[in-house]
């Protein structure tokens, strides 16, 4: 348990308004949206400056607490769970705009601001900052970059780690790190911020970023194309890729999907189809001319049901919010909606789409798929009920079947959630044991003492010694 | 849940639903939608938070404790929530539960309780006691007491919510109930006859205001009866926890309002309107499921009927005025109406209608909520008040009693020039 002294001290250091140590305040401050896990922290701090972080921190090191960042608690793996206990670290209260650079086109943020926020701000004066994950309305930078999050643009744009230029982190000795700037070009040694995007608050706690920016498309078309068959749709998207096309969005969803989101957001989505994909084309107008062209023509030829053309930005931008809101109105059916991330190269989405149905035949599930297509980042969800154990059990055998088979085709566990605690058991499967002791190396390197976000990413036995690691994925060990 | 199953730590009385409570996968949609949220910036006073207080409760990892309670009266039951929800949450619904599980679990000392129960139980409902308790009220003005009041320190003297109580009061008029015709024939082409569901606050604080509505409503062709018999609907009680009586005044007003024939029931207060469209769920265990659905087929805000129908313009006048809307919590997010109410004033013919930035975020009143918290009522209230200066409107248009009382008092205290109008208000302008 935390002292009285030590949450006198916090309270001294970050005023009583920042420090929360009451139950009711904490039991909400343990969980993110990862479904079925939740734990009490001892004490949860919202400090407003870098300055705050070094303080709370070395309290935390004194009294002996596990250190946990939080943004708002969007993730989907687990990441800011405080599974061990101890404080949890809540960077949202900072959340100003430090400096938007129209000269090197940079913006540089506080940890704490929410991602549409920053994409609001900088369209303000004429640029572009393209990753848009799912919670983007809700979601902070820091835990952006934390989990390296990707989006619905990140087939033409990449994710948040192509545009991180520079952080300012605390690592746990007490030393403030900045890493990067605002240079295109930088080699000088290691790339620490490389390796602290998507280390999901395992190195240091990051406060400030600085991301690049670029001039945004001067056109846009949407396309909303239907299918009486989800294998057409996967087999769509591979035939537009391989015709060299690169779309900024590229998203499916399945009838499971199209039924819960029309539910919500009554737009007129069509109920009775087995897919649809949400296809957008953007650059420069003779471009999109061309493109459009081109991916109007692979809809004919593999046949899909209907094909339509926005007719606004307002009727785009409503298809794409309303896609953003698909794994939320998949919820809306049962009480749990186990949500997953695998990835495959795209050569593969046809594939993927059989095994799933395949495995959700095989186990007897409630399976609705969305995800981004062009991508080959698919996100199968199990709806089911954490009542009911023997349904669990099933949702998790389909699971790992699935990432088998993932794995086998050169896919990885997680294209943009993280690893996290929801996902540990399946890292060394895909890495081996060799890359996780590298990786755990490189934890210690940073975190010696192992308080920062302990608990995460690996599994605290050497997993390759664990029962349920199937012969076939030592190949690497 | 039935009224015998215990759920976790709650009382067996009107304890939330688990699965209601499950439904919540925390994806934090609701967040920014959230005016206390924004206000305090702790996860507990959010919906998600909320929503998984009452989880705890009910999963026995937290008993109703203070904090519970507190959260469950100081949510403003905006259901903006709501409509952000896509998972579709209630977390409104289900801290109003937990307002009535509150006063099992800490009953008010003697005095508070029997005030309370004075107020919810006897004068709410009964229409004529309420009538004639405001008669002080109106000879407070009408003597010039209010005058002498206003300028002597005397609201100095007592609590902050007396002074703002005080000061929120409207120009009384005799209460319109007793007024109104129990038919007042269509004027024009009739296109039908409806009732009218004349709420409490509108026949006390604004019977000129449901005055409009009846003649708007005949002007545009249908008949309006009003049955003197009809009682409060139950919200004060659902926001207050006292789902009892509010299940008493829902059979008398279902029974009595389902005798008539009539193509719609029409009310011109949102509060109403959801609270009467929630009698379904209400009265789900008395059974009469037909019954029920009829009746929350035939519910309309004013608005909802009139755009429904298609408004009559031919003959309006015009009204050459710069307009806004503000949208009452209980309009658009309790009952979905959001377009409607536009439609129809852009429809009047000479209006310049200017759209209001975050016209569904709540203005601060939410029932009793804008005397509890005066603080932060007043926080809340300085945002839109900020967003209706940027509009340059000369009117403000809102659809509901406790939305024009705080704007108006609002609008004054900051002395601005717009004037609060009801929609029907602004109809009956336009209308010859």
């Amino acid at each position: 348990m935390i002292s009285k002294t030590a949450i006198q001290h916090l309270i001294e250091k970050l005023g009583a308004t920042n420090v929360a140590y009451e139950k009711e305040d904490l039991l909400v401050l343990g969980y993110d949206s990862t479904p079925g896990i939740h734990h009490l922290p001892e004490v949860a701090v919202f400090p407003t400056t870098t300055e705050g972080v070094l303080a709370a921190m070395e309290i935390a090191q004194h009294e002996g607490l596990p250190i946990v960042p939080r943004g708002s608690g969007t993730g989907l793996s687990g990441g800011s769970v405080p599974v061990k206990g101890g404080m949890v670290l809540c960077l949202n209260r900072m959340n100003r705009i430090l400096e938007i650079d129209e000269e090197n086109l940079t913006a540089t943020v506080e940890a704490g601001v929410v991602t549409l926020d920053l994409f609001n701000a900088v369209a303000g004066k004429g640029l572009f900052y393209p990753p848009d994950p799912g919670s983007q309305k809700i979601s902070t930078l820091g835990g952006n970059v934390m989990e390296d999050a990707g989006g619905l643009r990140g087939l033409k744009y990449g994710v948040t780690r192509d545009y991180v230029m520079a952080l300012k982190c605390v690592l746990p000795d007490g030393s403030i790190l900045t890493t990067g700037g605002k240079s295109v070009k930088d080699v000088a040694g290691y790339s620490f911020k490389d390796l602290l995007v998507g280390s999901e608050g395992t190195l240091g706690i990051i406060t400030e970023i600085t991301v690049k920016l670029i001039p945004p498309p001067q056109d846009k078309r949407t396309f909303l194309a239907y299918f009486n068959d989800v294998r057409t749709a996967g087999e769509a998207v591979s035939k537009i890729i391989a015709a060299k096309i690169i779309p900024s969005t590229m998203e499916i969803m399945d009838k499971a999907t199209i039924n819960c989101v029309e539910d919500y957001v009554k737009i007129g989505l069509p109920r009775q189809m087995a897919a649809l994909l949400l296809i957008e084309v953007d650059g420069h107008p003779a471009m999109v001319e061309e493109e459009a062209q081109g991916v109007k023509a692979i809809l004919e030829q593999v046949k899909a049901a209907e094909i339509h053309v926005a007719k606004s930005a307002e009727e785009a931008g409503s298809l794409a919010a309303a896609r953003r809101t698909a794994l939320s109105a998949l919820a809306r059916v049962r009480p749990t909606t186990l949500l997953e991330d695998a990835t495959v190269p795209r050569s593969r989405l046809a594939e993927t789409f059989a095994e799933i149905e395949r495995l959700t035949a095989k186990y007897g599930l409630t399976v609705g798929t969305f995800g981004h297509a062009g991508d080959g980042n698919l996100h199968p969800t199990v709806l089911c009920d954490e009542r009911n154990s023997d349904e669990m059990h099933r949702a998790h055998a389909f699971y790992d079947d699935l990432y088998a088979q993932v794995l086998a085709w050169g896919g990885t566990v997680s294209g943009e959630h993280g690893i996290g605690l929801a996902k540990k058991e399946y890292l060394a499967r895909q890495i081996g044991a060799g890359g996780v002791q590298v990786m755990k190396r490189i934890k210690r390197a940073f975190d010696p003492k192992g308080i920062l976000n302990p608990g995460k990413i690996f599994v605290d036995d050497d997993p390759c010694t664990e029962a349920h690691i199937e012969e076939g994925f030592r190949v690497s060990h | 849940m039935s009224h015998t199953d215990k759920l976790g730590n709650f009382t067996s009385e009107d304890a939330p639903d688990y699965g209601d409570v499950l439904q919540c996968m925390r994806c934090g949609f609701c967040l920014p939608t959230c005016p206390t949220f924004a206000l305090t910036g702790r996860e507990r006073s959010s919906p998600r938070g909320r929503v998984a207080l009452a989880r705890a409760v009910a999963e026995q990892k937290l008993e109703f404790t203070e904090a519970v309670r507190e959260e469950a009266f100081f949510c403003l039951d905006c259901r903006a929530c709501t409509t952000a929800c896509p998972s579709g949450v209630r977390a409104g619904e289900v801290m109003e539960i937990c307002r009535s599980q509150a006063h099992q679990f800490f009953p008010l000392k003697h005095v508070g309780k029997t005030f309370r129960e004075f107020v919810l139980q006897k004068m709410l409902t009964n229409p004529d006691l309420l009538e004639t308790s405001m008669l002080p009220a109106r000879l407070y003005q009408k003597l010039g007491i209010q005058w002498l009041v206003r300028h002597s320190q005397l609201l100095k003297l007592g609590p902050e919510w007396v002074a703002k109580a005080e000061g929120m009061m409207p120009e009384l008029h005799p209460p319109l109930r007793p007024q109104l015709p129990d038919v007042v024939p269509a004027v024009g082409e009739r296109r039908g006859r409806v009732a009218f569901f004349l709420g409490c606050i509108m026949t006390l604080m604004y019977p000129e205001v449901s005055r409009q509505t009846v003649r708007v409503l005949t002007h545009q062709g249908f008949e309006v009866a009003t049955p003197r018999e009809q009682k409060c609907c139950g919200a004060p009680h659902l926001t207050e926890g006292d789902r009892g009586t509010t299940r008493s005044l829902a059979q008398h007003n279902l029974d009595l309002f389902m005798a008539l024939d009539v193509d719609a029931i029409v009310t011109d207060c949102a509060g109403c309107g959801a609270a009467l469209k929630e009698y379904e769920e209400l009265l789900e265990e008395a059974g009469e499921h037909n019954k029920l659905a009829a009746f929350r087929g035939k519910i309309k805000d004013v608005s909802e009927f009139l755009a429904e129908q298609g408004l009559r313009t031919d003959g309006m006048q015009p009204v050459e005025k710069v307009v806004t809307y503000h949208e009452p919590c209980h309009l658009c997010h309790a009952q979905g109406v959001s377009r409607q109410p536009r439609e129809l004033i852009k429809a009047i013919p000479g209006i310049d209608f200017r759209e209001l930035n975050e016209a569904s975020w709540c203005c601060g009143s939410a029932a009793t909520f804008s005397l509890k918290y005066t603080g932060e009522s007043q926080q809340i209230l300085d945002r839109k008040l900020e967003n209706i200066q940027a509009t340059g409107a000369e009117l403000l248009v809102t659809a509901n009693p406790g939305c024009h009382l705080q704007l108006a008092w609002g609008l004054k205290q900051a002395g601005m020039p717009q004037k609060v109008v009801h929609i029907t208000e602004l109809l009956s302008m336009a209308t010859g």
